[in-house]
């Protein structure tokens, strides 16, 4: 699936961020070079503190670097403003979070069509697409469920749905199988590959867990904010 | 607007439905209080400006010394030939009445006892049948035209002078003025009536007799000014700007010029009830604001989310503002259904004040339904907590989004 002629979904460039904690500064990650082609499921493994979710959060624009570059669809991002990198996100990204973030209020059906909402798609072609994303991840006949009707892996996959829908070129999953049970867990990582190679969007998947790393494409370790 | 904003924000508001009710709530009491305090100052205006233009007709006419200057001798700046400008203001097709006056004052005697009085003179028909019923006939039969024949000059007075110098209906009374040469005048007059105003100061010194009985005791052909009265209030500004170009060489009031009390109740009403609008507008603004703020902090995550999938904060501000707009809007609504109930129920209960200071009658409790003070103060409130809630949300939909994601 990788193929070195396209334009890489995402690329760190001697990427470092430090944050400060009162008097503390922890260097969240020093030197980072990672390349992320277009229909990869990469897992970045490591312990708790190694960079992970600094790396997620860089590469899903929700934060910026100290130093270094981010280049994502070619385009380099580090100087963008907040509106900018904020449509990029809406068009390019699709996140999925550990605690899956679904709006409660919002039935099945409404938390995937939001973010083709905010795109502006034509309310017809939203709910066609909607349909289909909601069938791709088995849950039609939970379509007009609130959130908090469904159990956790159910959750999970409206959240991968809601990813996906507005097909981006990179979907950023923070520990997306860590509140979930292994069989859960299970069916939710076989769904994110199967969801991946058909939709052709990278996965970035920080997480503690092996079975999840067995199944992705490459594995990414770092230590300490560096790569290993 | 999209839709779908103002459904997440009504979905948003009932989140929490308790606080969202206890927050409409809040917003239909200060709607109600606004729309009930308003419309009762409105009725109190009103009642107040019919008043004053039934007692001195919409537009008062006369030599611009007579309302600025004090006499000399009785009627020294009072209006000769009076026929042809009635007849020339009755021309006018707004114009309803006119109405010649005499103010005089002087002395009213008993034979035992002499009271000062301020005397009326007028033409008791068109008078009474033109104001309406504005004076409370207590004994007695109301003046008219052509009267003096038999009985001889006739007045009515005030119940409190009728009590002071003891008479009744068909008692004689003798009035002492000085007429307009300045000499001493004094005319024996029968009571027709006794009247109240409702002004135990004025009742205690007024008497009406016709114009005819009031020149001959000033010894005069002149009246004071002539009152007239529109076929409505609206035509005010308008018949005062064509009979000032008409008649260049005396002064055109209108009722409210010449309405000192009405003017300073109005002042006073405007400024209670606006401080009382205002103290109403901040505690809906605290309570709207506790409210989002309380929702704002524990969906920052939520918020967080939304920015991450690329909600601009713009929008999120704008659906934050719906949900202060629907609550604000709902309660609103109830409060103007409240108003309304109440306001038709006062209307049909005749619930009666109490007389106010230095009046002997109460007056009945209506509040006016004013449209446009209904809409305007919908849309206050619903601008009020739409305000209030960006101004809670502003901080939230901009703060980083790693911090919202990461807030617990």
């Amino acid at each position: 699936m990788n193929n070195t002629h396209e334009t890489p979904v995402v690329k760190l460039r001697g990427v470092h961020k430090t944050y400060r904690l009162g008097a503390h500064v922890i260097r969240a990650l020093q030197g980072v070079d990672l390349t992320v082609e277009r229909g990869e499921l990469l897992a970045l493994t490591g312990p708790s503190g190694s960079g992970k979710s600094t790396i997620l959060n860089l590469a899903g624009l929700i934060d910026t670097p100290d130093s270094g570059d981010i280049i994502l669809n070619g385009q380099k991002v580090n100087d963008l403003d907040e509106e900018a990198r904020t449509l990029m996100r809406r068009d390019s990204l699709g996140f999925v979070f550990q605690s899956f973030n679904l709006v409660p209020v919002m039935t099945v059906a409404e938390n995937v069509d939001y973010p083709l909402f905010i795109a502006g798609v034509a309310p017809a072609e939203r709910k066609v697409r909607v349909a289909a994303q909601l069938e791709a991840v088995g849950l039609q006949d939970h379509a007009h469920h609130r959130p908090d009707a469904l159990s956790g892996g159910q959750r999970q996959r409206v959240a991968i749905a809601r990813a996906l829908v507005k097909r981006p070129r990179l979907v950023i999953a923070d520990e997306p199988t860590a509140s979930l049970d292994s069989h859960t867990a299970d069916q939710v990582l076989d769904l994110m590959r199967e969801r991946c190679h058909a939709e052709g969007a990278a996965f970035v998947i920080a997480t503690h867990d092996s079975r999840l790393t067995s199944r992705c494409d490459r594995i990414v370790a770092l230590l300490d904010g560096r790569l290993v | 607007m999209n839709w779908m904003w103002l459904k997440f924000a009504v979905q948003n508001t009932l989140r929490n439905r308790r606080r969202s009710l206890v927050t409409v709530t809040i917003a239909a009491l200060g709607t109600a209080a606004i729309l009930l305090a308003g419309g009762f100052a409105l009725f109190t205006y009103e009642s107040l400006a019919e008043a004053q233009a039934r007692e001195s007709g919409h537009l008062v006419i006369g030599k611009p010394e007579q309302f600025v200057k004090d006499e000399e001798t009785p009627l020294q700046y009072g209006l000769d030939d009076v026929a042809k400008l009635r007849a020339q203001l009755l021309a006018d097709s707004q114009v309803r009445a006119v109405l010649p006056r005499v103010d005089f004052s002087g002395l009213v005697s008993n034979g035992d006892k002499s009271v000062v009085m301020i005397g009326l003179g007028v033409e008791p028909d068109a008078e009474f049948s033109v104001k309406g019923p504005f004076l409370t006939i207590t004994e007695g039969e109301v003046l008219s035209n052509g009267a003096n024949g038999s009985k001889g000059p006739e007045i009515m007075l005030g119940d409190a002078l009728a009590r002071n110098l003891k008479v009744k209906p068909g008692s004689s009374l003798t009035l002492l003025a000085s007429t307009t040469e300045g000499s001493l005048n004094a005319m024996d007059v029968t009571v027709k009536a006794v009247f109240s105003t409702g002004v135990p100061e004025v009742d205690k010194r007024l008497i009406y007799t016709d114009i005819a009985t009031s020149q001959k005791l000033l010894n005069t052909q002149k009246v004071s000014s002539l009152g007239i009265f529109l076929s409505r209030m609206e035509h005010t500004e308008g018949a005062q700007a064509r009979i000032s170009s008409a008649a260049p060489q005396l002064k055109v009031l209108t009722w409210e010029e010449k309405a000192v009390f009405y003017r300073a109740v109005r002042d006073l009403y405007n400024r209670i009830f606006g401080a009382l609008g205002l103290i109403i507008g901040v505690i809906v603004v605290f309570v709207v604001t506790n409210a989002m703020s309380m929702a704002i902090i524990e969906r920052t995550r939520e918020i967080g989310t939304l920015r991450a999938m690329g909600t601009l904060p713009r929008q999120l501000l704008r659906t934050l503002s719906l949900e202060g707009m629907v609550l604000g809007g709902v309660g609103a609504i109830v409060g103007i259904l409240v108003a309304l109930a109440v306001s038709i129920f006062l209307y049909t209960a005749n619930i009666q004040m109490p007389p106010p200071p230095g009046r002997s009658v109460g007056y009945p409790l209506y509040v006016n339904i004013h449209a446009v003070l209904y809409i305007g103060t919908g849309l206050l409130m619903v601008a009020l907590t739409m305000l209030a809630s960006a101004f809670v949300a502003r901080k939230t939909v901009h703060m980083p989004v790693v911090d919202a994601l990461a807030h617990t």
